[in-house]
Formats: C-alpha cells, sequence, structure tokens
C-alpha cells in the first residue's frame, strides 16, 4: 500500500534554537508561545512581505504546546459552517503530533491579527496538504529532537503515544519537553499574504504513515456546533462596539446610476439620524437599528438618481453573450486533457452530437445579509468585525481604499451565514462601506444590508453556455470530444462601498493571464475520460456584462460561488456525455466506465450504480413520451474530479409533462476523497451540497431587466424548502491508499444539474440543454 | 417604554411600541438567538415562541406581543426544565432536548437558520409528540407564514434531529 511515508521526506529550511524562558509583560510565556506580538516585535526582523503581526516563519505563529499539555492551533482560514477548522484540522494536528484529539482545546481562526497565513476559507483540505498538517509535522520533529537531548536518546528510538515520547525506557510529555524553556522553531513560508491563496509552507517534513492513523477516520463532534446551539457563540451579526450606530445604505437606483441630490433626513420624524454623502455612496447612520431602517427608507424616497439602461435583461441574456459580446479580448484558455486531432475526427464521425447549454446567473444568496462593524480610530487604525471568508485579503483591499498601511487594519473574524464563495477574494459588501461612514462619523459603525441590498448589490456567480461536439466511431465510442465554454469574467474583487465612492480598488477583471480576478476562462473542469484520442476543451473569457458600460463601473459583478467555474463546464460536459451515450445506444453509468481508465473514477461509477440500484439500459427509457399529466420516472448520472476527490451521482425524478413540474425523488452520491478525515462531517457536507445541487438545477435564477437585478427576496429567488428534499443517500469511500485527504463541500452542489437533466430525458424523451429546470423552461422544450 | 415578559422575565425596554421584536430581543435584550434573515417574515432565521407558537419576530411590532409569554432559543433549557419540574441544580445543567439532538446528529452547517428551525422543532413537539416524516415535512413547510429555509442544505439532518429530539422527550428527562 502507498502511504505518505514512501513519498521522499526531507525537512528543508526549519531550525530549532532555545532560550531560558523570559517575562513579557508580567506573564510568563513558556513552551511554543515564543510568538506573542510583543516579542515578535522586540525580537526578531520580519520579513518585509509578511505584513503580519504574527510571523508565519515561527512554528509558534501555527501551533502552541503548553505545559498543560494542551495545545493551540491557528488558521487564517475562517470556519463558513463546514466545521473543518473545528473537525478536520484538529484531527490533523492531533494525529501528525501523537496528542489526543481532545488535547487541542483552542482553534484560533480567520482574525488577522492572530493567524499567520491568510488565504480563501474554501479547499480546507487543499489537496490533502493544508498548512496546518505541514506546520504539525514540522513542530513534531523538533518535539522529538528535544526529547532526544533531553533523555539523551536517539531520535530514531523515540516514539509518541498520547503526547508521551518514550524511548531507552525513559519517557517525557510534551508539556514537560517545554515547560520553562523559550523554544523557537522556524519553519519555511512562501507566497503573498493578502492574496486570495494567502502563504503557503514549504519543504516536506515527515508526516506519519496512513497506516498508523488512530484519529483521522473518527467522527469527532464539531465543537462549534455546540456553542450556537446553545446560543453561546458571538457571530458577527452580535458584535456591539460602545458608542456604536447603526446604519443602512441607500443603493442607487440602478447598476449604472450616479447621484443627482440625495434626499435630506427628516429630522421630525428621525431627529438622530444623519445622512452620509461619499460620491455615489449615500448612507445613513442613527443611534437605534430601527430608526436607521426607517430613515434610510425615507431618505431613499427622497433620493435622485440618473436612469440607465445597459443590461440585456434575461429574455436576450444568451443572445447578447454569443452575438455581442468580446470573446477576443481574452486569451482562450486550454484544458489539461487536450490532445490529438479533434477536427478530423469530427468530420469523419460515425455519428456526431452538437448543442448548446445555457446556465443562468445565481445568487450566492446567504440566507442572512452580509453586514459589518467598522471602528475607524482617531490614530488612524481600523478595525473590522465580520464574517468573512478570506480577512487578510480584506484587510489589503481596505487599506488600499484608505490609502494607508497595511498594519493599520485589523479584521476580525466571526461566525455568520455562509455565503459560498462570495468573500474568498476579500469582501462580500458591507464591510467597506462601514469603514467608510465609520471613518465619516468618527465612531464605530455596523452596517446591515437588507434582503433587498444582499440580492440586488452583491455579486453573482456568472452565466455561461457552452457548445459542444462529441464524435462517435462506428463501434459507439467517442472518437473526439470539444467543448467551447463561454463564461464572463467569474471574479470581481472590487469593494462595491469603494467603487459607488470612487475610492481606490483593484482594477475590474481584465485579460490578464495568471490572475484570478481576470476575464481569462480557464479550463476548471478535470477531464476524466482519460482513453478518448482527441480532446480539445477550450475557455473564452469576457468582460462581465454591463460592467464597462455601467456610468460607475458596475453592471453585474460576478464572484465565484461553490464550485466555481467547474459547475459552468461539467454541466454542458456531462450531460453532452450522456447524451453521446443514448446516441450510442449505450447505459449512461457503462459507458462512462468504458470511457475511464481512472481506477478511482470507475471505482465512484460503480459503487453509485450499485448503491442507487440501477438498472442497467440504454435512455430514454422503454415508452418514455413527453406528453400527458401521469407523473413519469427517469434518472441520470453525471461525475466529476474536484480537489483529489472523485465524486458520481445518480439522481432519480419524476416529471409531469403537463405541468413541467420535475421533483427530485432520490439523490444518490459515491464519493472517495482519499482519506475519509471525519465519516460524519463529510456526510452532512455531502447532503448539503445535494440539497444545494437540486436548488441550483430546479429553482434559482438571478432575473434582470436592462437597469438591475430584479430578483430581491426569497420570493423571487425561490430555494427549495424541506418538502422538495427527496431521499439522500451518501456513500463515502475511504481509499487510504490515496495517501491524501480531498475536498468535500464542493462538487457535490454541481453533480445535481447534469444528473436530473438526464432524468428528464431518460423519463420524456426530450433533453433539455438550460439552467434552472423550472417548470416554465420545461414545458418548453418538452414542446420543442 | 414597553413590558416584554421574555424567557420568564419581566422587561422594561424603551423603544417605540412599532419597533420589530427582533430588534429589541437583540439590541435592547442582548438576546443572540434570533437571527436577521429577510425581514419579510419568508425565512424563519428570527423566530421566537410567543406563547407557544412560532413566530417571526422580524415583522412581528414589540408592542403587539407586551405581555405575552415570549421564548427565545436562550430560553428553551429552561422551558424544558420548567415542564419537566426539574430542580434548579438540574435545569441549570440541562440542554433543551431539541438542542441535544441538534448537536447529537450535527445538524448545523453554518447555523444561522437553525433558531428557527430548533423553535419550529419545540413548537412541534410540544404538539406531536411522535410525528411522521410527512407531519415533520409539513410543519417546516406549511405551518408558519413561509417555509422554514436553510441555505446551506441541512433539511435531513434536521429531520433526524426532530426524531432524535422526539425519542429524548419521550424519555422525559
Amino acid at each position: 500500500m502507498a502511504t505518505m511515508s514512501e513519498t521522499p521526506t526531507t525537512v528543508l529550511g526549519p531550525t530549532l534554537s532555545r532560550r531560558q524562558f523570559i517575562k513579557a509583560g508580567g506573564i510568563l510565556v513558556v513552551g511554543f508561545s515564543v510568538a506573542g506580538p510583543e516579542i515578535l516585535k522586540a525580537d526578531t526582523a520580519k520579513p518585509a512581505t509578511f505584513k503580519n503581526s504574527l510571523d508565519p516563519s515561527l512554528g509558534s505563529s501555527w501551533i502552541e504546546i503548553h505545559p498543560d499539555n494542551t495545545v493551540l492551533i491557528r488558521t487564517g482560514k475562517s470556519d463558513f459552517g463546514q466545521g473543518s477548522t473545528f473537525t478536520a484540522y484538529r484531527q490533523i494536528v492531533a494525529e501528525e503530533l501523537s496528542v489526543p484529539f481532545e488535547a487541542i482545546t483552542t482553534v484560533i481562526a480567520g482574525d488577522t491579527d492572530r493567524t499567520p497565513d491568510g488565504s480563501g476559507a474554501f479547499d480546507f483540505l487543499g489537496h490533502g496538504m493544508p498548512n496546518i498538517r505541514k506546520a504539525a509535522a514540522y513542530t513534531h520533529q523538533a518535539l522529538l529532537d528535544l526529547a532526544s537531548e533531553k533523555l539523551g536518546v536517539p531520535k530514531d528510538k523515540l516514539s509518541v503515544k498520547d503526547g508521551i515520547v518514550s524511548g531507552g525506557g525513559k519517557s517525557i510529555s510534551y508539556g514537560n519537553l517545554v515547560k520553562d524553556q523559550q523554544l523557537k522553531l522556524t519553519i519555511p513560508v512562501k507566497g503573498d499574504l493578502t492574496s486570495i491563496g494567502g502563504l503557503e509552507i514549504e519543504g516536506n517534513p515527515p508526516m506519519k504513515p496512513v497506516s498508523e492513523y488512530t484519529i483521522i477516520g473518527k467522527s469527532y463532534k464539531n465543537s462549534v456546533i455546540t456553542s450556537k446551539v446553545r446560543a453561546k457563540e458571538t457571530w458577527a451579526t452580535d458584535v456591539r462596539l460602545p458608542g456604536m450606530l447603526h446604519a443602512r445604505v441607500v443603493h442607487p437606483k440602478t447598476l449604472g446610476s450616479t447621484l443627482v441630490s440625495a434626499g435630506a433626513v427628516d429630522k421630525k420624524k428621525f431627529p438622530n439620524s444623519q445622512i452620509i454623502v461619499k460620491g455615489n455612496l449615500v448612507g445613513v447612520v442613527a443611534p437605534t437599528e430601527w430608526e436607521a431602517i426607517q430613515a434610510a427608507e425615507q431618505v431613499a424616497g427622497a433620493t435622485k438618481w440618473t436612469d440607465w439602461k445597459g443590461l440585456p435583461g434575461n429574455a436576450k441574456l444568451y443572445q447578447h453573450l454569443r452575438e455581442e459580446s468580446d470573446w477576443t479580448s481574452a486569451p482562450v484558455a486550454k484544458g489539461d486533457g487536450n490532445k490529438g486531432n479533434v477536427g478530423t475526427a469530427l468530420a469523419s464521425a460515425h455519428k456526431k452530437h452538437t448543442a448548446t447549454y445555457q446556465l443562468s446567473y445565481m445568487k450566492h444568496a446567504p440566507i442572512g445579509p452580509t453586514m459589518a462593524v467598522a471602528d475607524v480610530k482617531s490614530d488612524g487604525t481600523v478595525h473590522i468585525y465580520t464574517h468573512n471568508q478570506n480577512p487578510q485579503s480584506l484587510r489589503g483591499e481596505i487599506a488600499m481604499m484608505l490609502g494607508t498601511t497595511l498594519d493599520l487594519v485589523i479584521v476580525h473574524a466571526y461566525p455568520g451565514p455562509g455565503h459560498y464563495g462570495r468573500s474568498n477574494g476579500g469582501n462580500a459588501g458591507a464591510e467597506d462601506e462601514a469603514v467608510l461612514l465609520s471613518k465619516a462619523v468618527g465612531k464605530p459603525v455596523r452596517v446591515q444590508w437588507m434582503r433587498a441590498d444582499d440580492m440586488q448589490w452583491s455579486t453573482q456567480s456568472a452565466a455561461a453556455f457552452s457548445d459542444i461536439q462529441i464524435a462517435l466511431d462506428e463501434k459507439g465510442k467517442i472518437a473526439a470530444y470539444q467543448a467551447d465554454h463561454y463564461m464572463p469574467a467569474m471574479q470581481d474583487d472590487r469593494p462595491i462601498g469603494a467603487v459607488l465612492a470612487g475610492l481606490p480598488t483593484m482594477s475590474a477583471p481584465e485579460p490578464k493571464p495568471d490572475s484570478v480576478t481576470s476575464t481569462v476562462n480557464g479550463i476548471e473542469d478535470n477531464w476524466v475520460y482519460a482513453p478518448v484520442p482527441n480532446v480539445a476543451e477550450l475557455g473564452h473569457g469576457t468582460f462581465q456584462v454591463g460592467q464597462k458600460a455601467s456610468p460607475i463601473a458596475v453592471g453585474l459583478r460576478d464572484h465565484s460561488m461553490r464550485t466555481p467555474g467547474q459547475f459552468q463546464q461539467n454541466y454542458p460536459r456531462e450531460l453532452a456525455i450522456s447524451e453521446a451515450a443514448a446516441l450510442a445506444g449505450a447505459d449512461a453509468i457503462q459507458f462512462r466506465i468504458d470511457h475511464a481508465s481512472e481506477e478511482r473514477a470507475i471505482g465512484v461509477l460503480k459503487a453509485v450504480h450499485e448503491a442507487s440500484g440501477w438498472d442497467t439500459r440504454p435512455s430514454p427509457r422503454p415508452g418514455a413520451v413527453s406528453t400527458g399529466s401521469s407523473s413519469l420516472r427517469g434518472r441520470g448520472v453525471s461525475l466529476m474530479l474536484r480537489s483529489g476527490t472523485y465524486w458520481a451521482a445518480v439522481c432519480e425524478i419524476s416529471v409531469t409533462p403537463s405541468t413541467g413540474a420535475i421533483k427530485v425523488e432520490k439523490y444518490t452520491l459515491a464519493v472517495d476523497p482519499g482519506i475519509v478525515v471525519n465519516p460524519m462531517q463529510l456526510k452532512r457536507q455531502c447532503e448539503g451540497g445535494a440539497v444545494m445541487g437540486i436548488s441550483h438545477a430546479l429553482f434559482e435564477e438571478m432575473m434582470f431587466n436592462e437597469s438591475g437585478i430584479i430578483t430581491d427576496d426569497w420570493s423571487s429567488y425561490p430555494i427549495p424548502s424541506m418538502s422538495d428534499i427527496p431521499e439522500i443517500k451518501v456513500v463515502l469511500l475511504h481509499n487510504p491508499k490515496v495517501g491524501a485527504y480531498g475536498g468535500g463541500s464542493e462538487a457535490a452542489n454541481a453533480l445535481a444539474a447534469p444528473a436530473i437533466a438526464a432524468a428528464l430525458h431518460d423519463a420524456t424523451g426530450k433533453m433539455m440543454r438550460r439552467l434552472p429546470m423550472k417548470p416554465a423552461y420545461v414545458l418548453a422544450a418538452l414542446k420543442a | 417604554m414597553l413590558t416584554l415578559n421574555v424567557n420568564g422575565a419581566r422587561h422594561e425596554v424603551q423603544a417605540p411600541d412599532d419597533t420589530p421584536l427582533l430588534y429589541v430581543l437583540r439590541n435592547d435584550l442582548q438576546l443572540i438567538g434570533p437571527q436577521f434573515g429577510c425581514g419579510l417574515a419568508q425565512c424563519g432565521a428570527c423566530s421566537v415562541l410567543v406563547d407557544g407558537k412560532e413566530v417571526r419576530s422580524c415583522i412581528t411590532t414589540a408592542g403587539s406581543v407586551a405581555g405575552q409569554e415570549i421564548v427565545t432559543l436562550e430560553g428553551l433549557p429552561a422551558r424544558w426544565a420548567k415542564q419537566k419540574g426539574l430542580s434548579a441544580d438540574e435545569a441549570n445543567n440541562t440542554l433543551h432536548p431539541v438542542q441535544r439532538a441538534w448537536i447529537e446528529v450535527q445538524t448545523p452547517q453554518c447555523g444561522f437558520c437553525q433558531n428557527g428551525m430548533m423553535i419550529k422543532a419545540t413548537e412541534l413537539l410540544e404538539s406531536n409528540p411522535n410525528p411522521t416524516l410527512a407531519q415533520i415535512k409539513d410543519a417546516y413547510t406549511n405551518s408558519g407564514p413561509s417555509p422554514n429555509l436553510c441555505r446551506c442544505g441541512t433539511y435531513l439532518a434536521i429531520i433526524e434531529a426532530v426524531q432524535n429530539a422526539a425519542t429524548i422527550m419521550a424519555k422525559g428527562r
């Protein structure tokens, strides 16, 4: 069995030094906790690029071992509800250190002044090698070095269990090893703290062999669930600072309006309210939340904006994208799996499938609208209290907006409603507005977006369309696959308040390769059908719709959302593969197996086949009809490789042709992430993703007209309720020989759409190539 | 001046009668269980019990519930203790079975909507101690002003938790 111990291991760079214990501010600093900010400032010449109050090159900035044998860990990744920092991260560190899970008593996540590495809160297991695992491995080696010296036993004769190092008939606890010592472990780090990726620990410290795992693989509970259920957790929404004012923002009338005149506060009704105008940013602050809400409504009614009509509207979206968008300015991206001569193979196809697939704009739609508290102090320091997926990036954006230095901006991270990628580049909305309003009034200000603000002034998941061509040979095998994926830029990280106020921001997405905020449409969907001889996957990108035309440079701003880019490419691919299977008269799962060579891809397909009770036959089912008021049943399958995890899904649906209503009856997922770190938490993540996937497939479409977004609440942007939920079956395939942990939260939300569309075809014989599959659109597809 | 009866205690609050109850609970009484989700009674994140019924505090004026018995997430343990006649010591060391179940089956993802989900479970189980799957789905979909919405998709875990809570409550402790 391949394990991590068989990979070449070298310890690059780490050095261990030791001094006697010192006193700092009257507090005895012991163990590895050298990295108190005060000590660092006096003691360590920080690399200028890190700009952090914690030095990431010190082991103690990541992990502290305390004399009482407890352990503290720090990560720049905020928790967004999947709980990985409180479960998987603790398990991974406990495993590498060989301490009990419960020994890790403190997890510090997200705060920019208390965590070392930054980066977005996504991909927590980082292709099996998160920073925290390497930090733990380096710390483990340092502890063994110490023990070897203290016990007089060679390092290779030592072993550790439950935090006790033993060898040569002697033993000592980690706590006693670090007691009364001032320890300094240096570890190699690279990267840019405030970028989307943050910092990365380098080198290859020796890791514990997978075969010796005792903590990874168990279903530990998520401690933060307990505090949330008990109403003991402080959410971002709960932060109240002394003297804090409540604010609401009066956003422009359209996505291209400029301010003509701001309305005045009716001081008779709202004596304590104050209006603040900066460029096109209009805010209303008041001592109480209810007064702020009412005064903002009154001001909004009296405020005049220019009109603007620069968007295509839903009805003309795909026409606009295909015919009126500039697809030539960005270089065409090519898939890693591209090979052969697709043109020749398509020209000589025995049978050919050609079709276009369309996906709507979707909202992240957190269940609570975004909010932030900001406190711009008279000494120039800026404190922001919020729920954010990348506090370090936010810090950089705020410093740029204010023209101040990074060290003056501190972001405090708290739990909040998940928003599924919207702030992984630093902002979700409201943070920068709170800063500007606080600066204007000289007091802490809490900006809470209302539901409509969150629907209409946040970013969205980009719409997309794809042209797919598949050639089949005489044996019904795929001879060629070509995909041309078209999508406007999917990541605009400009803070909206700064844009409205006319203050400095990073540029809007433009054709610059190697940037996450680029108009280049990279190929995100990993190719999984290796035996196909001719493959061409091409990504075509363009500017965001309406952004250049908007006088305020806004238009439809996009942002990555769960399974970003890959959803937009995997839906057309997987639906087209199901269509090709039908064209070949083959079963859709067997057809995929016949075109795969990777054992893990075949493994999830076979597992989902068995778990779903799939009957092997071609689609559509015998007797499929597209008319009538009887409920028909069908099933479809989809496959994806994302972040080191293989996924296969089967959706079984019922559909009534006369109404176009689809109901998902059963959703089966097979998941091979390599090593399953925490089965219970992974299962919950998969279930949640599956439900969101049904939502994307059947419900979600951001509606907009020529001026702006008209979707403004849960009635105009529906998501599933409990009655829409099918039976969901999750099959976890623990696959230790992979030797790494794959991601678990994403992908599940993308797999439903192509499987449900294939199921509709199976039931009715009609193919629908557009999302969402709302009844009205289904009716149109069935009549086509 | 408003007088509210929240979680078994009387509170005098300086707020206009037309203030939505949610803002009084959160800003004046520092009760953080109910959350602001939509302000439109469309999601249930702000739910509280008023005389045992689930109410959306974002559209309910504080003045309209003065004198009624208001219970928030924070008040669920005491509600259970009172119903079961537990001693003060026991009451301080207990959670409502709904809360215990929510932890046991690890229901929340982000957890922002779960206040309302637990309030709805409490309302349901007090009137129907052993609901069927269909009754649970019906309660969460049709019994309130809107369905209780979860964006993270935890509905299956909520169903498991309601069933788990029913089991705990049947044991009576």
